[in-house]
């Protein structure tokens, strides 16, 4: 997975004063209304003529210091299937603190379209149809939906929002879902703050301007020169999202910044925010709502004695506080890597993913191991920038423990997660390790989990056009984790088996033992009589044609379009393997055996192998798919798409059996 | 006006204090438990009409959550806009043996707002989920509401999911003499006890015990129809400052027509004079109500908006005509007065939408809050026609399977009238196929294949349409089960017509389409339609079939395959017959000429549980043979 990523330092280029940028509001071209289509994508049910937007860092109207953000964009539609552009929501932030939400003001915009006799009018949004909500403790919206949308039309509109959160610069995306002319952001930066801004995805910026403008930023008597940086992008495609991808923030065109470090202007102190690190590593021991909360390990202490009361063995101790937590915590859906108070979730039974796993590395040092976290970003997060140290990109963090020389990652939240396994959303590119006394270092995340079934169905072939026998199946790694999440479901494991035997009217399960539900480090076993209707009236041929695909056939291939732009990411390794034993009549024999097959993938990125033994008046069948990689780049699609295709092709053939 | 309806669980607290209910988890009756994450111990919900505008509401319920299926049961969820008034909110948590262990008050819920698909909407939840861990516990909670209107009351639907048993629940009315209500009670055992309270106020009060967890039944009726419940209605009412009063539909059809919609249709002079322009060479009145509907499709689109009175109101046409966008309510008001224009007639029609259920308003119980959508009724002579104004896309007089066959609330200059709106029988909801393929020596498939879609399989490929080329070949391969298939041409056609259609023609062909092994050829007989829908099988069904309405689906594919080969195993011939559905399906090699037809039809209406087990078998039948695999071997 390559990803071009550009770093910019503000190097003053040169003293000159500046001007506004953004384009005129209210104004649009007789070629802008006769447009019928774009001519880079005609596909495209709209397209950004112009977008434009501003972030200052500013002093606001309260006297503190504030992000000004300004947006304004300018978008043609060409038919109704955008008028959803048309419909715009705002989100605005609270930090739940003090209830106060970001400000928005100055919301105007028009739509342009010609009347039926067509003539340019122009419509303009009312101020009493801007609704005004609060969605949660979080957030709150302002929505707006633009009056005379019709085929045709230019919608155009602009707004400001004054931000508390100075030191996040919003992010600015380039590439949307709909095709953009051109696209440009500015921001106004004083002195006395560094940020880094860097590039996501594969275009090129064809804007990249960085300015000096003289005293533009007083406070209090302080005041400083500010940079002023124009990125722009011109012909940006639109972003166009496959199956089986992670987040499309990994991959589409997006600037980014990250505070780097700051000087108060009321008393000159310098704080570094993000620089090397041992700067990082430093902010977050000295944190309190992450450093501050990892070393409550007294906190512990009594809490996991009678966990571990008995256990000599690390790993036998590490297992039951890992459980301990697993039971004594409910997570409340929240993610992050900061807690505000691991003792109040300890109390509460209840907490974000912060507070449980960071009690969880706590209480492994208070019982004496070695005992680290790991910061990762999830896979819907997106990748994480390793260029330079950021913190913010992580957005999840999990304990981690190192017994003798192997590590185990715990994640406490998901009490059917087996000790040492990762759910699969944390599986995403780098993570951080993070202790108290060492320096902090990546690892990668993408673990060496797999997930692995094996079926072995065991049967009799009956006179009455049956089989007869026995289904076993094997799940493990993180199969097993997915077969307990789904027997789960139900309310008792009776309840599972009945579930599996009404989705099967041609099966009839007549006895059920599953082993280990609840040993999670353990396979789990499914055991199952069956009897399976093959045929109604076998005896009326002499000859019984049947597919030894019994179970896991493959008939449409899962990846339909020719070619593809982003890597196929399956999440983890795989393998399936089935096993079929027909045990015949004494009066059938077999004409037409299925023919073994071995396919491989480059690379060794997979294979499927099937073969065949004959026994006495039975025989054996065995097939088995294996995915070795997590993620095939777009340059192995055609392969992998080809692998599927020859499963296909071989899965079609039906063996023969003949009577004597 | 898409909403569940009005919106609070509300109640009243008028029983003095009893004795507290233990609730150790061990004293739940063991019927109870079969199928149940959950188990409602106890809940009492009453309602109190102090007067008009000021009703009490006051929910007192205890739950006991068996596993973790079951916390999302235990969550409270107190809806609210911004009249209501909420209070006395507070709860205690229980272990599985009964004993206390937390206690929790509203400072712990956090307050939401439920409208994300609107542009607006007034209505919020407060809601809170104790954590707990270990199982079983049980949630206790009690909460008052007070609501300023009584033309809704929140029906008591005790049993309202799968997976819940209720041990017992109470529900009690209570208004003063004059007061007078209507009920409509369903699927209830035991009768209503009504009595005078010590203030002299009427009270109703029913109650359930020991009612069984329901689980899911593919194909089941329309839940409310099965679930136990009682309806309140009341005659004379007060809503958002307007009063008023009703005893059946007519009445109630008057009220929202003088009330809500009157004087909302006024349009621009403009307006009138563009539509009457566009229409002025139509003299068939049918005809020029489609040009009109055109013309509002043309111009408007669908935007959620629940303001307006109660969200019942829809706002200005001349609202709708200047901004181009408004809600199902907005779209048909503005549609009117287009209609008007040019001396046509309409009526605003309210409605319960969905496509899984047809469901009507209920004829002997007339009240707000059974419907959720508007459509437009034209009422031509000996033709009656429908439209819904919310697509972009349909034809005039279309209603599709969103609002079809069922009964309607009309709003006629004579008051509210039930009209009911057409169905579409199997034999017209058609998806009619025809294919000629060649099979060549290394097994690709080629040649063209052409489809009708007609009655409510006319939009399937409405979505389709709207994209260029190159996407909407993206979409047809995700639309067939044939894997590389390379799409030459597509074309689609569209008669909007008052009999509407669509027809599909591509041009295509795929590898590997068959597989050439051991001298034999493999390919599935069935290349562009099999089925894989099995229902699931249910022990002990409790309620009848539904199969809320019909298809019929033709598939003739001829293949011509390498020549001098013979089919090798037994050939496909499937009849099946069967009151709710047939299929046939069958095949025929002649020289190298292979004919595959197949016919599947399913009958719309309603069948006794027994036949269960019949359509499961029935939709495997079909399954199986649309996975028949040919077998070709040389002569």
């Amino acid at each position: 997975m390559k990803r071009p990523l550009l770093t910019f330092s503000f190097v003053l280029i040169a003293v000159i004063f500046s001007q506004a940028q953004d384009f005129r509001f209210g104004q649009i071209t007789t070629q802008e209304m006769n447009m019928k289509n774009y001519k880079n994508d005609t596909s495209a049910h709209a397209v950004v003529l112009n977008e434009f937007g501003k972030s200052t860092i500013n002093i606001g109207s309260d006297d503190n210091i504030k992000q000004i953000y300004e947006y304004h964009v300018k978008i043609k539609i060409f038919d109704p299937k955008a008028f959803d552009k048309g419909t715009v929501k705002v989100l605005l932030y609270s930090n739940d603190k003090n209830e106060a939400y970001e400000d928005i003001s100055d919301i105007k915009a028009i739509t342009y379209y010609k009347d039926d006799n067509g003539f340019t009018q122009k419509a303009e949004l009312e101020n009493k149809k801007i609704y005004p909500v609060k969605e949660n403790k979080y957030w709150a919206s302002a929505k707006f939906a633009l009056p005379g949308l019709r085929p045709g039309c230019i919608i155009e509109y602009k707004y400001k929002i004054e931000s508390f959160r100075w030191d996040k610069i919003r992010t600015w995306e380039f590439q949307d879902d709909i095709p953009k002319i051109y696209s440009e952001l500015e921001v106004h930066i004083p002195a006395f703050f560094t940020f880094n801004a860097s590039i996501k995805g594969y275009l090129k910026l064809t804007k990249n301007k960085a300015e000096v403008e003289s005293k533009c930023f007083e406070t209090h008597g302080a005041s400083c020169d500010c940079s002023l940086i124009n990125y722009g992008m011109a012909d940006i495609p639109a972003f166009k999202e496959d199956d089986y991808m992670t987040a499309p923030k990994n991959f589409a065109s997006a600037i980014n910044f990250e505070l780097v470090e700051w000087q108060s202007p009321y008393d000159g102190l310098k704080h570094k925010q993000t620089k090397e690190w041992r700067d990082i590593d430093y902010s977050l021991k000295t944190d309190y709502s992450f450093g501050g909360q990892l070393k409550r390990k007294s906190l512990f202490k009594d809490k996991i004695a009678p966990m571990i009361a008995g256990k000599t063995d690390e790993l036998a101790k590490a297992k039951a506080i890992y459980q301990g937590w697993q039971k004594w915590f409910k997570w409340d859906n929240f993610i992050g890597i900061y807690s505000d108070n691991i003792s109040r979730a300890w109390d509460s039974h209840s907490g974000d993913v912060a507070s449980i796993n960071l009690s969880l590395s706590a209480a492994l040092a208070a019982a004496g191991l070695n005992s680290e976290v790991v910061l990762l970003s999830l896979r819907d997060n997106g990748a994480i920038n390793t260029l330079y140290p950021v913190v913010s990109d992580f957005d999840y963090v999990v304990a981690k423990v190192n017994i003798g020389d192997q590590a185990y990652l715990l994640d406490a939240t998901d009490p059917l997660l087996p000790f040492g396994v990762l759910p699969f959303k944390c599986l995403n590119d780098k993570g951080r390790v993070f202790s108290l006394d060492k320096p902090s270092y990546f690892m990668d995340m993408s673990l060496p989990q797999r997930e692995k079934s094996a079926y072995i169905l065991d049967v009799t072939l009956t006179d009455d056009g049956k089989l007869k026998g026995t289904l076993t199946n094997y799940s493990t790694g993180y199969e097993a984790y997915k077969r307990r999440v789904e027997i789960k479901k139900y309310n008792s494991t009776d309840e599972y088996v009945e579930s599996l035997n009404n989705r099967l009217p041609k099966w009839k399960i007549t006895n059920a033992k599953i082993d280990n539900i609840d040993s999670l480090d353990m396979p789990v076993a499914e055991h199952y009589s069956v009897e399976i209707k093959v045929s109604d009236k076998p005896e009326d041929a002499s000859k019984l044609t049947f597919s030894p695909y019994y179970i896991g056939r493959r008939s449409t291939n899962p990846l339909k379009l020719d070619e593809r732009s982003f890597p196929i990411d399956m999440g983890m390794a795989s393998e399936d393997r089935y096993t079929l034993i027909v045990h015949l009549p004494s009066n059938y024999m077999v004409e037409t055996p299925p023919q073994p097959i071995s396919l491989a993938m480059p690379n060794n990125g997979g294979k499927y192998l099937s073969s065949y033994q004959p026994g006495d008046n039975s025989f054996s069948f065995v097939y088995l798919t294996q995915f070795n990689k997590s993620v095939y780049g777009a340059e192995e699609y055609p392969s992998v798409k080809e692998f599927f295709n020859k499963i296909i092709q071989s899965q079609k053939a039906e063996m023969v059996l003949k009577k004597k | 006006m898409k909403r569940p309806i009005a919106a609070c669980f509300f109640a009243v607290l008028t029983f003095a204090a009893k004795a507290q209910k233990s609730y150790d988890a061990s004293l739940i009756p063991k019927d109870l438990l079969p199928y149940a994450s959950s188990v409602v111990r106890d809940e009492e919900i009453t309602i109190e009409v102090k007067d008009l505008d000021n009703a009490i509401y006051h929910v007192k319920k205890a739950i006991t959550v068996l596993n973790k299926n079951g916390d999302e049961d235990a969550r409270i969820v107190i809806y609210h806009d911004k009249s209501d008034v909420i209070r006395g909110v507070k709860g205690t948590v229980y272990d599985q043996f009964g004993k206390q262990t937390e206690k929790f008050s509203e400072s712990k819920f956090d307050d939401v707002s439920v409208g994300s698909g609107s542009l607006f909407d007034s209505m919020r939840a407060k809601h809170y989920l104790p954590p707990v861990t270990d199982y079983p516990y049980t949630v206790a909670y009690e909460y008052e509401e007070r609501s300023k209107q009584t033309l809704n009351f929140d029906p008591w639907i005790p049993n309202a999911g799968e997976g819940i048993a209720v041990e017992k629940s109470t529900f009690t009315f209570i208004c003063n003499p004059g007061f007078n209500i209507k009920i409509k009670e369903n699927n209830l055992h035991d009768k209503v006890v009504t009595g005078l309270n010590k203030d002299g106020q009427k009270t109703y009060t029913w109650q359930v015990n020991n009612l069984k967890a329901l689980r899911y039944e593919p194909l089941s009726p329309y839940f409310r129809n099965y679930a136990t419940s009682v309806q309140i209605a009341p005659e004379k009412f007060a809503y958002y400052g307007l009063k008023g009063s009703y005893t059946n539909w007519n009445d109630l059809g008057k009220w929202i027509s003088d009330k809500l919609m009157a004087n909302r249709q006024a349009l621009p002079a403009q307006t009138i004079e563009h539509v009457k322009e566009i229409t002025q060479n139509i003299t068939d009145p049918k005809l020029k109500a489609q040009k009109i509907y055109e013309y509002m499709q043309s111009k408007t689109h669908y935007i959620s908006v629940q303001v307006g009175i109660g969200d019942y109101q829809p706002f200005l046409a001349s609202d709708v005509d200047q901004q181009n966008y408004g809600d199902c309510k907005a779209l048909v008001n503005y549609t009117q007065a287009l209609l008007k224009a040019v001396n046509i007639d309409s009526y605003y029609c309210i409605v319960k939408s969905g496509r899984q259920h047809n469901v009507s308003l209920l004829s002997d119980f007339a009240s707000m809050g059974q419907a959720d959508h508007i459509i437009l009724c034209v009422p031509f002579k000996n033709d009656t026609t429908w439209a819904d104004c919310t697509s972009q896309t349909i034809p005039f007089g279309y209603l599709g399977d969103f609002t079809d066959d069922r009964t309607v609330l009309a709003l006629t200059p004579e008051g509210g009238k039930l009209l009911h709106t057409p169905k579409y029988p199997a034999a017209l909801n058609l998806e009619k196929r025809k294919a000629e393929f060649v099979i060549n020596a290394d097994g690709e498939l080629s040649g063209s294949m052409s489809t009708v879609f007609k009655g409510t399989e006319y939009e399937n490929r409405d979505e389709l349409l709207k994209e260029q080329t190159s996407e909407q070949y993206k979409m047809e391969r995700k639309n067939y089960p044939i894997n590389n298939m390379d799409i030459q041409h597509l074309e689609i056609k569209q008669d909007k017509g008052f009999d509407p259609s669509t027809t599909e023609t591509i041009r295509m062909r795929a590898r590997d389409y068959a597989t050439f092994q051991d001298g034999k050829y493999y390919f599935l007989l069935n290349p562009a339609n099999r089925e894989t829908y099995v229902p699931r099988q249910v022990r002990n069904r409790l309620n009848d079939v539904n199969i809320t309405r019909g298809v019929t689906e033709e598939d003739e594919v001829t293949y011509t395959v390498p020549p001098g080969y013979r089919l090798e195993k037994r050939v496909l011939d499937v009849n099946l017959d069967k009151s709710f559905g047939k299929f046939t399906a069958n095949m025929e090699l002649k020289g190298d000429k292979l004919t595959y037809k197949r016919k599947f039809q399913l009958i719309g209406g309603t069948y006794d549980k027994s036949l269960y087990q019949d359509v499961v078998d029935f939709f495997q039948s079909v399954a199986d043979a649309d996975e028949y695999n040919v077998v070709l071997v040389k002569n």
